[in-house]
Parts: structure tokens; sequence; C-alpha cells
């Protein structure tokens, strides 16, 4: 065997070893400071995606954009005060002086025209110019404003409770940071006036921020745990720091690895590292093998080439379905996705290579007394554990009553499976009471909803949209919309030709609508041209009237939003179909969100499909068997079906955290029935007596099984109190896998051996 | 003594010399004030009356082309004082014989007016903001009739060549800060005919996001008009061109033509087809 020559010649230059190990990591700690990040959704597609090359185009010919931070300021008793209206003046022009916002762009009522009539007159003045100071004047202005459906539920809410001002930003600017800027501006003790910030930008460039402060955070309190639960267990200085080096060392070449060839770090491979520092517990079979055989009293060195000889191949096993597993994410199309898969796939190659090399070389330096102390402690009283030797005797004895307890579970399993919602959101990947939740949540209460859509509807010719059947159409499709009450406001060139109808004739409700002849829907067009900034109208029309652009916004991130959007307009057009429409298309950041959730979620399935194959191509040819490789493949399947059955029955959204989560499981909770169909097979050819050689699997090599389960649970576990819910969702997933795998091989790999026994034994070549 | 002496002589030197800049700062916005006074009246003002048509080209970033073409007729009532324009749209199709008329008062808002064919309706606009767009081009409303010569304060602020043009460059900031889309202006002013050959718009953190450029300049019955200019927005990537054809200078208009009523019927002597 090539490793155990490895081994015998580590043994031989330990410090040499050692020596090339950190030559290696400092130079992929130097690479750190090139870290950039990247928390933008729009760039979870890769930029030759269809969908983001259409939204690039739609933000670019219709002059949107992308990101745009909503201040919302909302007072209790009406807005129409003169306090409140000088703070809508005064923070409109103070955010314009902030670096990173588009200053011409930034709109609240105090920069957007007022078009209405008064006495036969036709006024054209900003919504809100100087502030009135007398009760009439207030009331005036509120009525101004409120009557235009324009303004309502864009910059004011319907009840005047409410305004929002929207601060576009610059592509590269830091919505975070912008916002910070925009907090320190707003009055204090300002009371009834309360102020919010929302909006995609800050959602995600806070989340970025969080995410590097929470694993900053969560990283080393999982290796504290981890380095507390194993002292517990061994009771050794020397494993702590082993089992700790090699989850460095792997953080530190694969962290490094992807700063140093300039991939920024997204959501995703923030937390690789406490994905390796898990992965590397798997050092604990080695550990807890040696610590065996030095306490049947072998020498060191003859210890350490023994215990390396029982265990490779599991170890290589493990580690090899580990990595093929993440590297499957390679398939998926969504970029941060693919890149984490393989940085842990990286990371995990870089454990079994330590585990080889590096570990056997620091067991080699370990002083003798540590070793005696080590020793001492797994000597002192019986090997096994009363307990492990009593759980391996129930499995052998009660194999029938423990695998019908198991079909039950499987089917409650399936039911729960089939009840699995695909969701996503990313205002929920905070928690309820944080600050950008709550924003949010209080924006979309009294305003139209802080994400945005657009539907693209382009006419067959030129000059189309200025016909009145046409934007009589477009209202239709908005009316159709807004009957979603999540759908909280929708607005078009229609919506603009309408208001202008009506201010034109004085306000006589009856003109409230579109008009019948094509040439006055010309002439409100221009006059519109004449009265609004020329972006505005820019921004629901093209030039040569083929295009209209609807503007949507959306009271939640929820995909399914989207998809009602969607599913709304193509039953109207199929309902109300007109000879002039060519087609229409959505684009948009809540449109982003819903196709990369879409990719997300079919590119895991179809990658896990795939990691499924391999990793049972790998356990048939590891156990050169396909009823072992069946076998050994059965804890993981069922774990998986166990877990995502308790997602669908307890209602949780199956969210790209949760997604990527059924891909990692994978090579993950694979490797303890790997651990235990290797240990067993070498058991019973040495001593063919089935019952003992399964007792012994259970007690022996079990309770490196249980060891490592506990490990890696506790390191995943500290991350249920981190303040981002994707972390949270990953801890308490990746310990249930963990804690599950473990007792599902421990408990039915036995009693399936055991009922299988004659054709897995005479079959299995053991 | 001899020190005391001295002192006072660095003192009388120092107060001399305050004196001089102060002064020497007041001719210069005197003389800047004068300069751009100058513009008016030659870029705004040129002879008593003029009958010009105008021909406008939107480009937008997709490459899409608005056209729009227009007679405008303008007359002072006094020079550099009250003006009165008629403007009438020939093209596009859908808005032909749509019409504005406007009083422009010095010191007080506009009376405007405004005919629309379709519904046969005459409308009184009352607005006090001039920076709208002017027929959803790049130009303004106030870049079209002028802007308040002391809306702005304005700084001579060096010389320079455009071209085979000696130029003289203003600095205009806004007198009350806020009330523009622009923190301040620059023009470019040639020394001989006083007209602006380009002027730049600065945004309130003094980026650059608009500039004018006069792209023709003609002499007609002896007086250097510009017939062709430009507006590029920089940042929305939009620009407008417009050129100035059939200008005939002190035709005889009257204050007469710009009544309210004659809106649905332009006058035809002065405005064909």
């Amino acid at each position: 065997m090539k490793l155990e020559r490895l081994t015998q010649a580590v043994l031989g230059r330990p410090k040499l070893v050692i020596g090339l190990v950190a030559a290696i990591s400092i130079f992929f700690i130097a690479q750190f400071p090139k870290i950039t990040i990247d928390t933008d959704p729009k760039h979870m597609l890769p930029e030759a995606s269809p969908v983001r090359q259409y939204n690039d185009l739609v933000e670019k010919d219709f002059v949107l954009h992308p990101d745009v931070i909503v201040l919302g300021i909302v007072n209790k008793d009406g807005i129409f005060n003169p306090q409140t209206l000088k703070y809508v003046k005064d923070l409109t022009n103070a955010v314009r002086q902030i670096p990173g916002v588009i200053v011409r762009d930034v709109d609240s009522l105090t920069t957007v025209e007022n078009v209405f009539s008064n006495q036969g007159e036709l006024i054209v003045r900003p919504a809100l110019g100087d502030i009135p100071d007398t009760e009439a004047g207030l009331a005036a202005l509120r009525k101004s404003i409120l009557d235009n459906a324009l303004f309502v539920n864009r910059f004011i809410s319907p009840d005047g409770l409410a305004v929002a001002i929207f601060i576009p930003i610059e592509p590269t600017a830091n919505g975070k940071e912008i916002a910070d800027k925009i907090r320190a501006m707003l009055p204090k003790n300002s009371r009834p006036n309360q102020f919010y910030l929302a909006g995609d930008p800050v959602a995600r460039d806070t989340f970025g921020t969080e995410m590097f402060r929470q694993m900053g955070l969560f990283s080393p309190i999982a290796g504290l745990v981890m380095c507390i639960a194993l002292w517990f267990m061994f009771r050794n200085i020397t494993v702590i720091i082993a089992n700790m080096a090699v989850a460095m060392i792997s953080i530190i070449w694969s962290m490094g690895g992807l700063i140093g060839l300039g991939f920024p770090v997204h959501i995703m491979s923030s937390m690789a590292p406490v994905f390796l520092m898990a992965i590397a517990t798997d050092a604990v079979h080695i550990f807890n093998e040696f610590a065996f055989r030095l306490g049947e009293g072998q020498d060191k060195r003859k210890a350490i080439l023994e215990t390396m000889k029982v265990v490779a191949l599991p170890i290589f096993y493990s580690d090899v379905t580990t990595a093929v597993g993440f590297a499957a994410l390679a398939t998926v199309t969504i970029v941060p996705v693919k890149i984490f898969g393989l940085v842990v796939a990286f990371g995990t190659l870089v454990i079994l290579f330590m585990s080889f090399t590096f570990i056997p070389a620091l067991l080699m330096l370990i002083p003798e007394k540590h070793i005696l102390k080590l020793a001492a402690v797994h000597g002192k009283g019986e090997k096994f554990s009363p307990v492990l030797l009593r759980l391996g005797g129930f499995c052998v004895e009660k194999a029938k009553p423990i695998l019908l307890v198991g079909i039950v579970l499987f089917i409650v399993a399936l039911a729960g499976l089939a009840r699995i919602h695909v969701n996503n959101n990313m205002v929920h990947w905070f928690k309820f009471n944080s600050e950008v939740r709550s924003a949010d949540r209080v924006m979309n209460k009294y305003l139209g909803g802080t994400s945005t859509a657009y539907l693209v509807v382009r006419a067959k010719n030129e000059g189309a949209v200025g016909d009145p059947a046409f934007l009589r159409q477009i209202e239709g499709l908005q009316r159709e919309l807004e009957k979603d009450p999540l759908i909280g406001k929708t607005f078009s060139l229609a919506d603009y030709i309408k208001r202008t109808n009506l201010v034109m004739h004085d306000d006589a409700p009856l003109f409230n609508r579109i008009p019948d002849s094509k040439q006055e829907v010309g002439q409100y067009l221009f006059l519109l041209q004449s009265a609004a900034k020329p972006r505005h109208l820019d921004n629901v029309v093209d030039f040569s009237l083929k295009t209209a652009n609807i503007i949507i916004q959306l009271k939640s991130w929820d995909a399914d939003t989207m998809k009602s959007v969607i599913g709304r307009a193509n039953s109207f057009f199929a309902a109300h179909p007109l000879p002039e429409v060519e087609d229409f298309k959505p684009a948009g950041i809540a449109y982003f969100n819903m196709v990369w959730d879409h990719e997300v979620l079919w590119g895991m399935v179809s990658s896990f499909l795939w990691g499924l194959i391999l990793v049972l191509i790998l356990l048939v040819f590891q156990t050169r068997s396909f009823l072992w490789g069946i076998l050994s493949f059965l804890p993981l399947l069922f774990t998986i079906a166990l877990i995502y059955g308790v997602v669908g029955l307890i209602g949780k959204d199956f969210d790209m955290p949760v997604a990527v989560l059924s891909t990692l499981s994978l090579g993950m909770a694979v490797d303890f029935a790997i651990h235990f169909v290797g240990r067993f097979q070498q058991r019973y050819k040495e001593d063919p007596r089935l019952r003992e050689a399964l007792i012994w699997t259970v007690a022996r090599p079990g309770k490196g099984i249980f060891l490592n389960a506990v490990l890696f649970a506790l390191g995943f576990a500290v991350m249920a109190f981190a303040a981002l819910t994707p972390y949270i969702t990953v801890g308490v997933f990746m310990a249930a896998i963990m804690v599950l795998s473990s007792v599902m091989s421990v408990i039915y790999l036995p009693a399936l051996i055991q009922l299988g026994r004659q054709k897995l034994i005479k079959r299995g070549g053991v | 003594m001899r020190k005391i002496l001295s002192v006072a002589v660095i003192v009388f030197l120092l107060l001399v010399n305050i004196f001089w800049t102060e002064n020497a700062c007041a001719q210069d916005t005197q003389n800047a004030e004068a300069v751009m006074n100058e513009m008016l009246l030659a870029y705004y003002y040129p002879q008593t009356d003029v009958k010009n048509e105008i021909s406008m080209r939107i480009v937008n970033r997709q490459g899409q082309i608005r056209q729009r073409r227009l007679t405008m007729l303008r007359l002072n009532q006094s020079p550099g004082g009250d003006q009165s324009y008629y403007i009438y749209f020939h093209e596009p199709a859908e808005v032909r014989g749509m019409s504005f008329l406007v009083l422009k008062h010095l010191g007080r808002d506009d009376d405007r007016w405004l005919y629309l064919p379709a519904i046969d309706l005459v409308k009184r606009i009352a607005t006090s903001d001039k920076r709208t767009s002017f027929a959803g081009s790049d130009f303004t409303y106030e870049d079209v009739s002028g802007r308040a010569l002391d809306a702005d304060k304005h700084e001579l602020i060096g010389e320079e060549n455009l071209g085979t043009y000696s130029c003289l460059v203003v600095k205009s900031t806004p007198q009350r800060p806020g009330e523009a889309e622009f923190s301040y202006r620059k023009f470019w002013l040639d020394k001989t005919t006083h007209l602006p050959l380009k002027m730049e718009h600065y945004d309130l953190k003094g980026k650059i996001y608009k500039v004018y450029e006069a792209q023709e300049v003609q002499t007609i019955q002896g007086i250097p008009t510009i017939t062709k200019a430009a507006m590029k927005d920089l940042e929305n990537e939009r620009s407008t061109e417009i050129a100035i054809k059939n200008v005939s200078y002190n035709v005889g208009i009257t204050s007469e033509i710009f009544q309210e009523r004659l809106l649905r019927r332009p006058p035809r002597e002065w405005i064909g087809e």
C-alpha cells in the first residue's frame, strides 16, 4: 500500500514534514490581504446567463438604477406637519452629498414635479416645494399630493403616514456604508418621526459585512468548542493541537488559494472554514485507534504504523467521498455555490493529505510522557464502553424491530418530503427583529413595496405603445397584478397618460382613463416630456414607442411573489390577447431572485443526484461488492430522507441554504458507514464470528464514530446562535446530519448485516 | 523709532495690499457680471424680433432618435427686459399644431399658455420651475429662454481658446444653493461675439454631468448667430442636437400675435406648415 509507504517516509523525517507544511501555509497566508467580497445576488448567475444579460439591457435601455436604497419616514400622526416635511426636504438634500449616491437621480416628493389642475390652470411645480406654515396650506398640500395617483404608494402612503426617499447608488458603492452614513444624518429625538432604511443594497451589503463578523466570531468559537470536546475525549493537548492544526492548515490552504486566484468570497465560501473544521475531525479516528493501540502496550512508532494501516482505507474513502460530494457542486450554474464546492473539496483533500503526513509526523514528535498519559487514559479501565457493548448486542438481537421502526420513519419522512415548499427570501436571511428586516416590514406595511420587478411589454411595431388599445391593455394588466395583496404598486406609461388626461380636464372623474385617440396620447406624452425629468419617462417607455416598461413594487422578497406576477401576466395575456403585443418579459431584482432560486433548486437536485451516484460507485468500488456498497449507502439515504422530511413537516421553506446543504450532507453522512463497514470487514477477516465482530465494531470504531459525530455536531451547533438565519440553518442541519448519520450507521448497519448475513457474507467475499 | 516706523510701513503696505486685492476681486466680479450680461444680450436678445425654425434631434442610450421641428417667434419688449415667445410645433405628426405662448417677465414668474389641438384646449400653465425639460430634450426651459443674471454669482476664472475663438471663462454659482440641479456652471464666452460657445454643468459633488457646445456660428443679417448646438447628458447618455434654420431678424412681429386666443389660429404670415 502506497499510503503506508508515505507514512513510513514521514516517520523518518517528522521535522522536515512539519517545516514544509508550515512553509506552504505561510505562502497561502500571504494571499489573505488580497481578499475581496461579493454579496450581490445578481452575481449568483454567471455573467453570460441570458437572464442577467437581459436584465442589464432593460436597466440600460430604460435608464433604471439597479441599486436603490429606500429611506422611509413614518409619523403616526401624519407626515403633513412642518417638522416632518422639513426632514423630507433636508434629508433629500443631505443624502445627495454622500459619495456613491447618484446625486441627480435621488427621488422624493421634493424632487418630482406635481402636475395638477387648479381653477382651470395647469400647475407644474415640485410636489413638495416651500413648506406651508398654516393649517390651510398644509391641507392643500396634502390634497395635491395624495390626489396624484402617481405618488400614492410610491412616495407616500395612502393614509399620509409615511413617505419614501429613493436613493440610487453607484454599482460599485457599498450599500451598508452609505446606509450607515444616512443613519448618522438622521435627526435625533425626532419622535413621533421614525426612520427606516430598506432596499436591496442595504440588505445585501449589511449581510456581507455581517457575514464576515459572524464567521470571524463563529469559526473560532466552533474551534474552541471542538477543542473542549477533544479534551474531554482524549485529555491530551497534543491531540487537540494536531486536530486543530489540520483544520487550520486546510482552511489556510483552501481560502488562501481561493483569494490568491482572485475569486471574491461569497456568502457560501465564507462558511467553508467551519465545514473544513468539522471535516478535519475525521482525524479523530486516527487518535482513537492510536490511543487504543498505545493502551494495548505497543511502542509508539509501531502504534502509529499499525493505526495508519487499519484506518488508512476508511479515512481515504470517507474523505474522497466528502470531496466528491462537494465537488459535485461544481456542476451547478450558481457561481458562489460552485466555488464553495470546489474550495471545500480542495480543503478536504488537504485534510486527507495531512492525515497521512502531518498527523503521523506530529504523533512521532509527541514527548513520551504525553503519550503515556494518553495511553493511561485509555488503558486504565476497560477498553470498551459497556454502553456501546450493550448497544451492539441490542442491534444484533433486535434487528427486525429496529428495521421496522426504520421503515415507519422512512414513510413519515416521505410524507414530509412531499410537502416541501421551495422559496427564497433574502430579507429573511436576517432575524425577525433585526434592523434590516424590521425596516423592510414597516416600509412594506405602509408603502407599495421594497422589492422591484419590471415587466417589459413589447409591441410588434414602432409607435404601437402610443395606441390607446395598447395602453388599456397595460392598464388592465396592472389592475390584474394589483389583485395580489403583495403587489403593492405598479406604474407605467398608462398611469402618466391617465393622469394627464384627468388634469387637462380639470379633474373631471370621467377623464380618469386612457384617452380615445392616438393623437391625444401623443400630445399628452409630449406634454409630459416637458413637465417631468426626461429620465422618468425614459423609465417607462422607449423613444420609438415600441416597448413599455411596467415598474412593479412588491411587498415581499419571496420568490413566490414574483411567480405570482408572471402567473397573473400569463393568464391575463391569454384571456385578453392583443394582436399588437409581440411579447412580454420580466426583469428586475425580484425576477432575478426568483430565477436563481429556481436554478439553485434544480442545480442542487441534479448535483445531488450526481453526487449520490458517484458516492454509490465509490462505495461499491471500496467494498468491491454491489451489496456492501448499497448497504454502506443506506444510512446516508435514510439520514437525508429524515432531515428533509422534517423540513417539509415543519413547513420550513426549502431556500438556498437548505438546498445547498442537501449536497453537502452527501459526503459527510456517508463517512461513518464507510468507517463502520471497513472496520467490520477487517475484524471479521481476523476473527470470523459474526456476532462478536459486529459488537466489537459497534464498541471500538463505533466509539470513534460517535466521538467524531459529537465533535462535528458541537462545532456546528454553535452556529445556531448566529445573527443571520442561513448560518443558523446550516448549524442546526449539519449537527442533525452528523448525529443522525452516526446513529443510523452504528444502529442500522449491524442490524442490517445481521439480517442479510447469508447474502452479504457469502457473496461479499469477506 | 526706526523700528516703529518700519512696522508702520509694513502695516500700511499690508492694508494697501488687502484693499487692492479686495478691489480687484470686486472688479473681477463686476467684469464677470458685465460679460455675462453681454452674453445674455447677444444670445437671447439679438435685435427686436426674430423668427426661426428649430429642428431638434434627441438621441437616447439605445441610439433611438426623437425628432422635433418647431417655429419660434420672439419679440423683445425692451432690450434685456421682458420678452414674448410663440412656439409652434410642426413635427412629429401627432403633435402638429401644438403651441406654446410664453410671456417672459424679469423678476416674476412667466405667463405660459399651451394649446392642445387633439382636444382643442387652451390651458394656462402656472409654474415657477424653469428647470424642466424643453419638449423632452436635454435643454431646459431656462436654457432656451435664458436664466436671470442675478440668479447666479459670476466669476471670471480665466481665458481659453476654443479652436479659433478666444474665450473668457466664467463660473456661475447659484445664489440660492440647492435651487438648481447644478452646484455651478462654467461658460466659455467668445470675446468678439459674446456668444456662449461651451457650457458645463457640475453637480452637487462637483462632478461634470452635462455639456453644451455650439457647433456652428453664422452671421445672419450681420448678426452672429449660433445655428447648431448640442447638449449632452453624460450620465444618462442622452444628447440633443439643435439646428436653427430660416433665421430672420427684425421681420416686424408685433405684440398682437402673442395672445392666448391666437393659439388656436396661429399667425399664418409667420408660421407656415
